[in-house]
C-alpha cells in the first residue's frame, strides 16, 4: 500500500540528493577559486599572513568535500543496515 | 476478530517500513544539505554558522540513531508490559497489539518530524515532535498499567 507513496518520496529525494550534490561542487569550485584568487593577491603584495589563511582555506574546503562525497555515502550506508523492522 | 487485527497490523507494519526509509533518505539529505552550508560559511568566514551548521548535523546522525535504535526497543518493553487476563484475554491481547503498533508508528513519525525540523533549524517543532514521544510512551505505559488493574477490579483475572 505505502510503496508507491515510498518510491515517489525515494525518487524526489534521489532528485534533491543530486541537486545538492552539485550545488556543493558548485559552491566548492568558487570557494577555492576565492581562495586562490586570495593567495595570489597575497602572494603579489607581500602579504604572507593572507597566503597563509587562503591556503589553510582551501584546504578545509578540500577536507570537506572529501567528508561529504566520502564520509556520508558510507554512513547511509551504515545506518541502511541500522533500518529497524517493525517491533510489533 | 483476529483477522481484522492481522490486517490492520500489516498495514501498519507498511506503514512503519516507509516511514523508516523516508527517515533515512531525509536524515541523508539534511546531512549533505548541512554540509553544503558548512563549506558556504567556511568561505565566508562565518565561526558561528559553522558551529550552528556542525551541531545540526550532529543533532540529525542523533535523533536518527534515537529512531533506529531506541524508538523499537521502547514499542518492545511497552508492549511487554501489557498483560492480558481472564475471558477477554484473547481481545486483550489483540488490544494490546493494536495499541503497540499504533503507538510505535506515531514515535516514528515523530522522529521523522524532530529529524526534519532539525535539519532546518525549527526549534519548537523538534521539541513539540520528542515531547510527542514522550506522551506516547506514557500514554502506552499507563495503558499497560491501567487495564490489568481494571480487569482485577472487574473481577476478570
Amino acid at each position: 500500500m505505502f510503496d508507491e507513496v515510498l518510491g515517489q518520496i525515494l525518487l524526489i529525494a534521489r532528485d534533491a540528493w543530486g541537486f545538492l550534490a552539485g550545488l556543493l561542487i558548485v559552491v566548492a569550485m568558487l570557494g577555492g577559486m576565492f581562495y586562490v584568487l586570495q593567495g595570489t593577491a597575497g602572494a603579489t603584495f607581500g602579504g604572507g599572513k593572507m597566503t597563509s589563511m587562503a591556503l589553510i582555506g582551501l584546504v578545509g574546503v578540500v577536507i570537506l568535500v572529501l567528508v561529504a562525497f566520502l564520509l556520508i555515502p558510507q554512513l547511509g550506508e551504515m545506518l541502511k543496515n541500522l533500518q529497524p523492522d517493525a517491533p510489533f | 476478530m483476529s483477522e481484522i487485527t492481522t490486517a490492520l497490523l500489516d498495514i501498519l507494519r507498511e506503514a512503519w517500513v516507509a516511514l523508516a526509509a523516508a527517515i533515512l533518505a531525509f536524515a541523508l539529505l539534511a546531512i549533505l544539505s548541512n554540509t553544503l552550508r558548512t563549506v558556504s560559511a567556511t568561505i565566508l568566514g562565518a565561526n558561528l554558522w559553522v558551529w550552528e551548521t556542525v551541531s545540526a548535523l550532529v543533532g540529525v546522525v542523533v535523533l536518527l540513531l534515537f529512531g533506529f535504535l531506541a524508538v523499537p526497543a521502547l514499542a518492545n518493553a511497552v508492549q511487554v508490559s501489557f498483560v492480558a487476563c481472564g475471558p477477554i484475554a484473547d481481545l486483550g491481547a489483540l488490544s494490546a497489539a493494536l495499541i503497540g503498533g499504533i503507538g510505535a508508528l506515531r514515535m516514528i513519525k515523530s522522529v521523522l518530524t524532530s529529524i526534519l525540523a532539525a535539519s532546518v533549524g525549527g526549534r519548537t517543532a523538534m521539541s513539540d515532535a520528542l515531547t510527542e514521544i514522550g506522551e506516547t510512551v506514557l500514554g502506552m505505559a499507563a495503558a499497560g498499567l491501567v487495564v490489568p488493574i481494571a480487569a482485577r477490579f472487574l473481577g476478570a483475572c
